[in-house]
C-alpha cells in the first residue's frame, strides 16, 4: 500500500509535525478521533505508543512501534503493532481480530521537496497488514472500526 | 462475528455454529469484544447471550472503512495542523 500527499509546507515542517508528540498527538487518527497519549523516543533502536481514543471518549485501542532508521527530513522506517497500555506488543485477538502477528513488518515514510515550498510525503505500508488486508484476515479489524467510525459520524451528524 | 450480531443477539452456541472454531476459541473472541465494549453478555437461564451495543450499531453501511482511509483522514489533520504550524512560525 502506497499513500502519497503534497502538503503546503517545507520539509522540515512536515518532518517536525511527524516527529514532534506534541503535533502527532494532534492529527494521529481519523476524523473526530484524538491521540491523547503520545510517547515517541525518536531515535533509532527507540519505540513509540499511542492510544485512539473515539469522539465519545472511549479508547479504542493502542499502538505501538520502533524506529528502525532514520534520515533526518528525509525517511523514517519503522514498525507498528497493535499494544497494550504499557507497550507491550499483544496478540492481535485481544482486540477481537484474527490477523497473524505482523511480524513486526516495515512501513516507510518518506519526505521529498516538491518545490515552491511544499513537501511530498510517501507512505509505504506495512506489507504484512497488506497481507492480511488481501487474505480477509483484516476484516475484523475493519468491521470494528467500521462500527467505530460510523459512531464518529452520527455524532458528526449531530454537531 | 460481529457482523452476525448487527443482525440480532445471539447464544454463544449459535455463534459457534456458523465459524469453523471451537467452543473455546469463540468464548475467547467473544471475551475479547467484551472487554473492547462491543459485545454484552449476558445470562438467560443456562444460556449466555451476546449482545451488540446499541453504540457499537449505529451504522453506515456504505462506510468500509480501510488502513488506507485511515491514513488518508490522518494525513487530512495533519494538513490543519501544518497550516497552525506555519502561522505560529509567521508570528514570530
Amino acid at each position: 500500500m502506497v499513500i502519497t500527499r503534497i502538503f503546503d509546507a517545507p520539509r522540515e515542517l512536515v518532518w517536525k509535525a511527524w516527529t514532534d508528540p506534541k503535533y502527532v498527538t494532534q492529527w494521529w487518527g481519523p476524523k473526530g478521533f484524538t491521540a491523547p497519549v503520545c510517547k515517541m523516543d525518536f531515535r533509532v533502536g527507540g519505540k513509540f505508543l499511542w492510544c485512539m481514543k473515539a469522539p465519545d471518549g472511549e479508547v479504542v485501542g493502542w499502538n505501538g512501534g520502533e524506529y528502525f532508521e532514520i534520515v533526518e527530513h528525509e525517511k523514517i522506517v519503522y514498525s507498528m503493532y497493535f499494544a497494550d497500555a504499557e507497550g507491550n506488543k499483544v496478540d492481535p485477538a485481544q482486540y477481537g481480530i484474527e490477523l497473524e502477528d505482523t511480524d513486526d513488518g516495515r512501513n516507510v515514510v518518506t519526505f521529498e521537496d516538491f518545490g515552491h515550498g511544499q513537501t511530498k510525503l510517501t507512505l509505504i505500508g506495512n506489507e504484512s497488514m497488506e497481507n492480511a488486508k488481501d487474505s480477509g484476515q483484516l476484516e475484523g479489524w475493519n468491521e470494528i472500526l467500521e462500527k467505530v467510525a460510523a459512531v464518529v459520524v452520527g455524532l458528526a451528524k449531530s454537531e | 462475528m460481529i457482523e452476525r450480531l448487527s443482525h440480532g443477539p445471539a447464544t454463544v452456541h449459535g455463534l459457534t455454529e456458523p465459524f469453523a472454531l471451537s467452543q473455546q476459541m469463540i468464548s475467547k473472541h467473544i471475551a475479547c469484544l467484551v472487554r473492547a465494549r462491543i459485545v454484552i453478555k449476558a445470562k438467560r437461564g443456562r444460556e449466555s447471550v451476546c449482545t451488540l451495543r446499541p453504540e457499537a450499531i449505529k451504522t453506515v453501511s456504505d462506510w468500509a472503512f480501510n488502513y488506507r482511509r485511515f491514513w488518508e483522514e490522518s494525513l487530512d489533520k495533519l494538513d490543519v495542523v501544518l497550516k497552525e504550524m506555519k502561522k505560529e512560525g509567521a508570528r514570530k
